[in-house]
C-alpha cells in the first residue's frame, strides 16, 4: 500500500512513529511495545530504554481513553494556518490506559446530536480515524469524541 | 558543594534597546556586536580580549562571524547550550566551567535576534523541529503546547487560575518604572487582564511573552579576575542544566507533566549553592507564559500546588512589600523578550544594586530558565558575602 502521508513527511521530533501513521491510514490505531520486554514505548523510539532491545512491535489498540489535557486555540498560528477557519478549535491529549498510559494527541469534537460538550480532563473519549486532509497536513488523524453513558460512541 | 560554586562571576552587561519585532534598524549580527561591546565597556575589558563565546538555542551569530569585527586575538572556546530558552542559566554554567578550567579568560554569553534576519520568533524558537503529532492536530506554538500543561495544572492540580494573573500583574507593575520596558505604558488592572483576547486557553494575550528584536550579552570571568574589575561582581553560585528521567522531547508524554520540568535542576541548585527558596532576595522568572512561571515557582519549592494561591499573589511578588519580588524589570512579558536573555542582565543589576526596581540589599538573585522546555536550567547569582 502506498501511504499518502509519506509524500509529505514532516521532519521533526523523534521520528520513529511511521507505523503509527501507516496504521491510521489503514484505519487502525496502533501503538508500539518493546518486542523483547513488552514495555509500552510512546512516543515510539529506536531503542527500548528499559531493556536495550532495538525492535518494536506494533499492536492494534482500541482507540479509547481519557482526556489528559486540552487547549482551545483562539488564534490562527502560522504553521497550522490550514485550520484558520476552524478557530477556535480544541486539541486534546488523550491517555490510553490499556497502552501503558500512552498519551496520544488529536482534535476534540464535543458536538453531536445537537449537543456541545466542553472538553474536561478525565472525560472518557473514543477516537475516530480521519483520512489525510489539507487541515492535517496530508496526514491521517484522530478526532476524539466523548462517550456519554455509551450513547454517543 | 560544586567546585564551580563562586568560581566565576558576571562582570559586564550589554544590551541594545528592545525594538518592535521586525523593526530593528540593524541586522542580528550587528545587534550581537553592540551587546557584546557594551558588556565589555561595562566591565572595562577590551573586546579584543574576549576569547570565549557561548549562546543557546538557535543563535546564529557565532564566534566565527563576530571575531573579525571585535578584533578578537584568539577564540579559545565556543559553545552552544543545546536547549531553547531553558538553556540560559546553563549557558552561564558552561561559561563558568570555561573560565574555571582555564580554557578561556573572558567569555561572553549572548543572544541576538531580529526578524529581518530570521523569522517570526515563535517559529524560529521551534527550530523547525516540531513532531507531526503536534502539527497534525493544530498545535505548533509554545503558547499552545504550554497551554496544555497549564490547563492540567489548573484543572487537575487545583492551582488557582488567578496565580497566572498575579504573575502578569506583578511583572507589568515593575515595567511601569523601567524606561527600557516595551510594555511600560500598559496598566494591567483586573479589567484589562480579564477582558484580554484569548490566545490558547487558559492563556490570554497578557499571559504570553513578547516578541522583540534586540540583543543582550553578559561577560563572565573567573572570580579572581572579577575582583580587579570596576563593577561589583555577580558570582555564579550554581547554574545546573538538564532533566530527570521522564523528561525530554516526549510529545506530551513527560512525567511529571503539569509544572515546569525544573524539579531536578532546582534541587541540584539548592544543594550546590547551599541556599534554599527562603534565602532568595529577588527572582527573575522566565515566563514564556505566566502559567509556566507559576510552575517554576512550584518546582523551585517556593510554594506547592496546594498553597500556590496564597503565595502567588500580586502583593507578595512586588518589590514594595513582597517576600519574593519577581521580574523586577518587567521580564519577558512587559520589558521585552530576546529569548529571555534580558532576565540575566536584571538578575545582575539586582546584585549590583542598580535596578530601577531595586530590592534593597539584595544578595541572592535567582534566574530561572525557560520552563516547560524539553530540558531546562536554573541559576543562582550571589554577591561576595554569599560565597
Amino acid at each position: 500500500m502506498d501511504y499518502k502521508f509519506e509524500q509529505v513527511k514532516i521532519v521533526g521530533g523523534i521520528g520513529a512513529d511511521d507505523e503509527f501513521w501507516r496504521g491510521l491510514e489503514r484505519g487502525e490505531f496502533c501503538l508500539p511495545t518493546c518486542a523483547s520486554c513488552n514495555t509500552w514505548m510512546w512516543p515510539a523510539h529506536f531503542r527500548c530504554g528499559s531493556c536495550g532491545a532495538w525492535e518494536m512491535r506494533w499492536n492494534v489498540v482500541e482507540p479509547k481513553g481519557k482526556i489528559f489535557t486540552w487547549t482551545r486555540s483562539w488564534y490562527a498560528f502560522d504553521r497550522v494556518s490550514e485550520r484558520a477557519e476552524d478557530v477556535p478549535y480544541v486539541s486534546a491529549v488523550v491517555e490510553i490506559p490499556h497502552a501503558g498510559g500512552a498519551r496520544v494527541m488529536g482534535m476534540f469534537d464535543g458536538t453531536m446530536d445537537g449537543l456541545n460538550e466542553d472538553p474536561r480532563i478525565g472525560t472518557d473519549v473514543v477516537g475516530h480515524i480521519l483520512p489525510p486532509s489539507e487541515k492535517t497536513k496530508g496526514y491521517p488523524s484522530i478526532v476524539w469524541r466523548p462517550v456519554a453513558s455509551g450513547l454517543r460512541a | 558543594m560544586s567546585k564551580l560554586r563562586g568560581a566565576a562571576a558576571i562582570v559586564g552587561i550589554g544590551q541594545t534597546p528592545y525594538y518592535k519585532r521586525g523593526a530593528s534598524p540593524h541586522p542580528e549580527l550587528k545587534l550581537a556586536l553592540q551587546a557584546i561591546v557594551g558588556a565589555c565597556e561595562d566591565a572595562g575589558i577590551d573586546p579584543a580580549d574576549v576569547d570565549g563565546f557561548i549562546s543557546y538555542a538557535s543563535e546564529r551569530n557565532d564566534a566565527q562571524k563576530l571575531m573579525s569585527a571585535l578584533g578578537t586575538k584568539e577564540v579559545r572556546f565556543a559553545s552552544l547550550a543545546w536547549i531553547h530558552g531553558g538553556g540560559i542559566p546553563g549557558a552561564l554554567s558552561i561559561a563558568a566551567m570555561a573560565v574555571a578550567t582555564g580554557q578561556a579568560k573572558a567569555v561572553v554569553v549572548y543572544r541576538a535576534m531580529a526578524e529581518s534576519s530570521t523569522q517570526r520568533l515563535r517559529v524560529m524558537v521551534a527550530q523547525g523541529d516540531t513532531a507531526a503529532q503536534y502539527l497534525v492536530n493544530g498545535l505548533e506554538s509554545p503558547a499552545q503546547i504550554l497551554a496544555l500543561r497549564s490547563q492540567r495544572m489548573i484543572e487537575k492540580h487545583g492551582v488557582p487560575r488567578d496565580t497566572l494573573k498575579a504573575m502578569a500583574q506583578a511583572t507589568y507593575h515593575h515595567a511601569r518604572t523601567n524606561p527600557r520596558a516595551y510594555g511600560r505604558n500598559t496598566v494591567l488592572d483586573d479589567e484589562t487582564y480579564d477582558n484580554a483576547r484569548l490566545i490558547s486557553e487558559p492563556y490570554n494575550l497578557f499571559d504570553c511573552s513578547r516578541e522583540n528584536d534586540g540583543a543582550c550579552a553578559v561577560l563572565v570571568v573567573s572570580a579572581e579576575h572579577a575582583r580587579d574589575l570596576a563593577k561589583k561582581p555577580a558570582y555564579i553560585l550554581s547554574a545546573p542544566m538538564g532533566t530527570l528521567n521522564g523528561g525530554g522531547a516526549l510529545e506530551e508524554n513527560i512525567r511529571p507533566y503539569s509544572f515546569a520540568g525544573q524539579v531536578g535542576v532546582a534541587t541540584r541548585m539548592w544543594a550546590e549553592s547551599g541556599y534554599g527558596p527562603k534565602d532568595v532576595d529577588v527572582a527573575q522568572i522566565y515566563q514564556n507564559m505566566t502559567g509556566m512561571g507559576v510552575g517554576s515557582l512550584i518546582d523551585h519549592g517556593f510554594c506547592t500546588p496546594e498553597n500556590a494561591g496564597e503565595f502567588i499573589r500580586f502583593d507578595n511578588l512586588i518589590v514594595s512589600g513582597g517576600t519574593l519580588p519577581v521580574n523586577t524589570s518587567g521580564g519577558d512579558l512587559a520589558e521585552g523578550f530576546i529569548h529571555g536573555m534580558g532576565l540575566v542582565a536584571e538578575a545582575v543589576r539586582q546584585i549590583r544594586g542598580d535596578s530601577v526596581n531595586q530590592v534593597m540589599g539584595a544578595k541572592l538573585s535567582l534566574m530561572t530558565g525557560g520552563p516547560g522546555d524539553t530540558m531546562s536550567s536554573t541559576g543562582l547569582l550571589g554577591s561576595e558575602e554569599t560565597l
